[in-house]
């Protein structure tokens, strides 16, 4: 699995959350919050993304990541090492 | 408890949202026609097991809930059933009582129920049963009741106070009373009583059922006669889908343009039997009773229209209208909602309010279904069809387990 099938699970993910997503064409430098993700939606997608990939990891170590690029990069890197 | 404001505590709105229709237009010509809902529930989560071993238990489901317009999808969508159902009912409420026009700070919200939401936690709990490490991080929040306060105080910009009150079957009208409690003190100007939709799983439902308390073994194939309120043949309460808002204010704080009142409350009571059981208590319903009137100052000869608890329970019909008559409350109308609705628990007492005051406003009074044979043939009872009946005081009891009893008497508001 490369960083763009792992991009491409969180942006499922967010519109499965966010329906009014279904149609946003979704950037790497784009941070969830600015697309109407509140913190509960947030932790529902990045948990929803971990089950995807079938990793277990706290939320607490993706805390780092500033939009969903950054995101899908610390969860390849985590898939690497798992 | 005295009350010197009696003459000044009315109630302004009214939203309700049950088996037989959403909206106070609906559920009061539903009510009139006698138009029940009963069925096997379909609602996933409500029964267990696969044919033949599979339960069957009967109730009135919500077909499908209306959604206003204004009602944000981002907070329906994360909204449990039981949420939704408050969130589309006190719309209703909010509107009819022109709450908009109110500062935020003065309003308060009291949601009636404990535990209202089983079905959806058993459903996210068989969901994740072998993967709970990714159980969603929502469920944290959402699986309290006390997620509907959020809900609804985000929604409507509620900025009182918002908080959950438990006392079972009661706890609807336990939720009026504290509503009293809180304008009659001063804390808000309005304050919103909402019975809670209380969403059974199988698991309740089949507890229920063994502990004697939910019907029906008799009825199992004709659900349409199953739920019988006071009748011979009854063997249990059916559950009903349901939930309900009322809005209560002082008169003399009603600072914006004239809202019309529903009926003035003048009196009420609350009491325990000091009994942790199912079992209903008279001595307990009789006090709540007399109190109510005694705060009410009136006597038992002026109500003439009773809203009892009535669930077609084997001991709690009898003892219920043993109170009546102890109270010297033989005389007045009196009809059984649940027959048409089936059991509400949380949500009953403030859905009977309504039936109550619809009746009031429409001056006619539902009928009982089922009612082929009543306990005590000697009451006053409405039974297979309406009948015109100009309410001026009226009296409602709710009743829960653990022992707690409460009464309300409501005055039609040109008396």
């Amino acid at each position: 699995m490369n960083k763009d099938d792992v991009f491409n699970i969180i942006a499922n993910h967010s519109r499965e959350i966010i329906p009014a997503l279904a149609a946003h064409p979704f950037q790497w430098s784009d941070q969830l919050a600015e697309l109407g993700a509140n913190s509960m939606d947030r932790a529902d997608i990045i948990m929803m993304t971990l089950e995807s990939l079938a990793l277990r990891i706290p939320l607490t170590a993706l805390a780092n990541a500033k939009n969903i690029g950054e995101l899908a990069d610390l969860l390849h890197a985590k898939l690497q090492s798992s | 408890m005295q009350n010197c404001n009696q003459a000044e505590l009315l109630i302004t709105g009214i939203g309700v949202t049950s088996a037989i229709g959403q909206g106070k237009t609906a559920f009061s010509s539903a009510l009139m026609a006698g138009q029940h809902a009963f069925g096997v529930m379909q609602r996933p989560g409500r029964q267990y097991g696969t044919p033949p071993g599979a339960s069957a238990f009967l109730g009135a489901e919500i077909p499908a809930l209306i959604y206003p317009e204004s009602l944000s999808k981002a907070l329906l969508r994360t909204a449990s059933f039981s949420a939704q159902a408050a969130l589309v009912t006190l719309h209703e409420a909010w509107e009819d009582a022109k709450l908009a026009a109110l500062e935020p700070e003065r309003i308060g919200l009291v949601v009636g129920g404990s535990n209202f939401q089983q079905r959806e936690l058993v459903q996210c709990h068989e969901s994740y049963r072998d993967r709970a490490c990714f159980v969603r991080p929502s469920y944290g929040l959402t699986f309290m009741d006390s997620d509907v306060c959020g809900l609804c105080s985000e929604q409507f910009g509620i900025r009182g106070f918002a908080y959950t009150t438990g006392g079972a079957s009661a706890s609807g009208q336990l939720a009026i009373l504290q509503a009293i409690q809180a304008v009659q003190s001063g804390q808000v100007d309005a304050c919103i009583a909402m019975g809670a939709l209380m969403d059974l799983s199988y698991w309740e439902c089949q507890s229920l059922r063994s502990l004697g308390a939910m019907g029906s073994d008799r009825y199992a194939n004709e659900p349409a006669q199953a739920c019988r309120p006071f009748d011979r043949r009854r063997d249990g309460f059916i559950f009903g889908e349901s939930c309900g808002v009322v809005v209560i204010e002082r008169a003399a704080s009603m600072m914006r343009p004239a809202v019309p009142s529903y009926a003035r409350l003048t009196g009420w009571a609350v009491g325990m039997d000091g009994n942790r059981n199912a079992d209903p208590s008279c001595a307990g319903e009789i006090r709540v009773i007399q109190k109510a009137l005694q705060q009410a100052r009136i006597s038992a000869q002026a109500i003439d229209y009773i809203n009892p608890h009535g669930t077609g329970s084997i001991i709690g019909d009898e003892t219920e209208l043993s109170a009546i008559r102890h109270c010297g409350l033989a005389h007045a109308h009196i009809n059984a909602s649940k027959s048409i609705l089936g059991h509400g628990l949380s949500a009953a007492g403030t859905v009977e309010v309504i039936a109550t005051l619809l009746q009031m406003q429409a001056s006619r009074l539902h009928p009982s279904l089922n009612l082929d044979d009543p306990i005590e043939p000697s009451l006053n009872w409405v039974r297979e069809r309406a009948v015109a009946h100009r309410i001026n005081n009226a009296l409602t009891l709710s009743i829960g387990f653990g022992g707690i009893n409460t009464a309300l008497c409501l005055q039609h508001d040109a008396e």
